[in-house]
């Protein structure tokens, strides 16, 4: 095979039989789905518990972290995924050649939109991993401290605000990373089924934004904990 | 629609005179005449050899043949959007209608590319029935009625190149094979001698620049002046190529 020296300039001919770009690729289209798009709903139905108090949302999180192994799972199905996902997908971005100005379909703004909420889902999540869980009190060993700890980053507006778009961008992305996912893996192939999936995808990035912000608005509306630094401090 | 102010055509093509020259604007005016297209309008500019404000130029170079939407030669970016010249109506687009060369294809001259990229790629996916043609083989097998409507407008391809010129992902980062390749996979792997070779050309597609590039943008469909379903051709060919590469793992 790979025959492939080429005289022409331009865009060049394919490689065919060369290089490892198609594992690569399917790779980060299969990690959006598993571990990573069965991580983001596992994490938003347990942040629901917020919705029925602290004393629930305690025990959610006392519950996830008795489960074995739990800095495996977390580098294996959390980090190490999450990590390669966005990184590669940055370098999926920088090569493509954006023409939405140009070509202002609905397939093309989705396309892009998949890169801009890509990203700002990218930086949240780097944001939020630290200050949740590398930062302040450790929620592993102190459940309880849970729901006032996300309570007291929320009182900054600026930080709500940041949430928000979090929560909005990574359940976007997901859906229709689903959507994709299916297009590209020949799950649904024809316009019809294309078209019906894309609306249980809508509904899916709806539900997931509805649920996600009903999750902060229960962290908001609770009276406040004792905050999460005065635990610490009593801690220590 | 067109200014009915004095019934003229206003006409910017961006001219090129080598491969590595200076493109630049060239203004051109000419009388309106009921069923212009822009080809009818590029031969009359030949004819009168003058931009708009009377000087002398070079005649335009372009690639057009049928002049009825089948050879697939005279694609080029009209107002912005890439679609083939000959069926672009001068009456349906706004004024002054501006002509350029696709733009990721190299220009040879004026609005002139060079396509040689396209026919590469089909040569490396096998995109021919294999016949050995040194006996008679006799009548081919029957397609059925079904298979013969899926394959036949995928057939139509005219090689223009207007879905890898809409393509974000077509381009040299990524020298991503393009839309109409991976239809031609489609139509010689459907097809009952043609796919012998079914094998190789999906594993072709699997080579660096191949199918996983597509980035389901779906500009290709929408340009694609065959209206071939491209997306479609797109997932199942990546359905073939996902499955033969996990059977690869336990095969090999
Ligand atoms: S669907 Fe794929 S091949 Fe078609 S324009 Fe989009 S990225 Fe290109
Ligand atoms: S698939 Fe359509 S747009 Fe692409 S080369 Fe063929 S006819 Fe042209
Ligand atoms: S001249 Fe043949 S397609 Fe336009």
């Amino acid at each position: 095979m790979a025959a492939s020296e080429s005289t022409i300039s331009g865009v060049q001919p394919l490689r065919a039989g060369e290089g490892n770009s198609f594992l690569w690729r399917r790779l980060h289209s299969l990690s959006g789905i598993i571990p990573i798009g069965a991580f983001l709903l596992e994490h938003f139905l347990s942040n629901a518990a917020a919705i029925q108090g602290p004393a629930a949302y305690a025990e959610q999180v006392r519950f996830l972290n008795s489960l074995p192994l739990v800095p495996v799972l977390e580098f294996f199905g959390i980090y190490l995924p999450i990590t390669y996902h966005g990184l590669y997908g940055i370098y999926i971005w920088l090569r493509g050649k954006n023409n939405v100005t140009e070509y202002p379909w609905t397939g093309n703004w989705l396309y892009t939109s998949q890169r801009w909420t890509g990203i700002v889902a990218f930086l949240y999540m780097g944001y939020h991993v630290y200050t949740q869980r590398f930062s302040g009190i450790h929620l592993g060993t102190h459940p309880e401290a849970a729901f006032g700890k996300v309570q007291a980053e929320l009182l900054n507006p600026w930080i709500l605000a940041f949430y928000v778009a979090g929560i909005v961008a990574a359940s976007w992305h997901f859906a229709y990373g689903v959507w994709l996912f299916c297009a590209k893996w020949g799950i649904t192939t024809g316009q019809r089924a294309q078209k019906w999936l894309g609306y249980i995808c809508l509904l899916l990035a709806i539900a997931l934004i509805g649920g996600g912000l009903a999750t902060l608005a229960a962290f908001r509306s609770a009276p406040v904990q004792s905050p999460a630094s005065q635990v610490e401090t009593q801690l220590r | 629609m067109a200014t009915a102010t004095a019934k003229t055509v206003q006409i910017k093509i961006k001219r090129q005179d080598a491969p590595a020259g200076n493109p630049h604007w060239e203004e051109y005016e000419l009388p309106w005449r009921a069923g212009m297209n822009v080809i009818s309008s590029l031969m009359e500019i030949a004819a009168t050899g003058q931009t708009k404000d009377g000087h002398e130029t070079s005649a335009i170079t372009y690639d057009a043949n049928c002049l009825e939407e089948v050879c697939g030669s005279c694609a080029m970016v009209i107002n912005g959007k890439v679609r083939m010249a000959c069926s672009a109506l001068i009456d349906k687009l706004d004024q002054p209608i501006t002509v350029e060369p696709l733009k990721k294809f190299p220009v040879v001259r004026d609005l002139r590319v060079d396509r040689s990229v396209l026919f590469e790629n089909l040569k490396r996916v096998k995109a021919w029935v294999p016949l050995d043609g040194t006996y008679d083989l006799g009548e081919g097998p029957r397609q059925s009625m079904t298979l013969q409507e899926e394959l036949y407008p995928i057939s139509r391809c005219i090689s223009c190149c207007s879905c890898m010129e809409a393509c974000p992902q077509f381009n040299d980062d990524t020298n991503f094979v393009g839309a109409a390749t991976i239809a031609q996979v489609k139509l010689f792997n459907s097809h009952p001698t043609g796919e012998s070779l079914k094998r190789e050309r999906l594993d072709a597609l699997m080579g660096d620049g191949g199918i996983h590039e597509c980035g389901y943008a779906q500009n290709c469909v929408e340009v694609c002046p065959k209206e071939i379903q491209l997306t479609k051709a797109i997932s199942e060919v990546s359905r073939d190529v996902m499955v033969q590469a996990v059977g690869d793992l336990f095969r090999k």
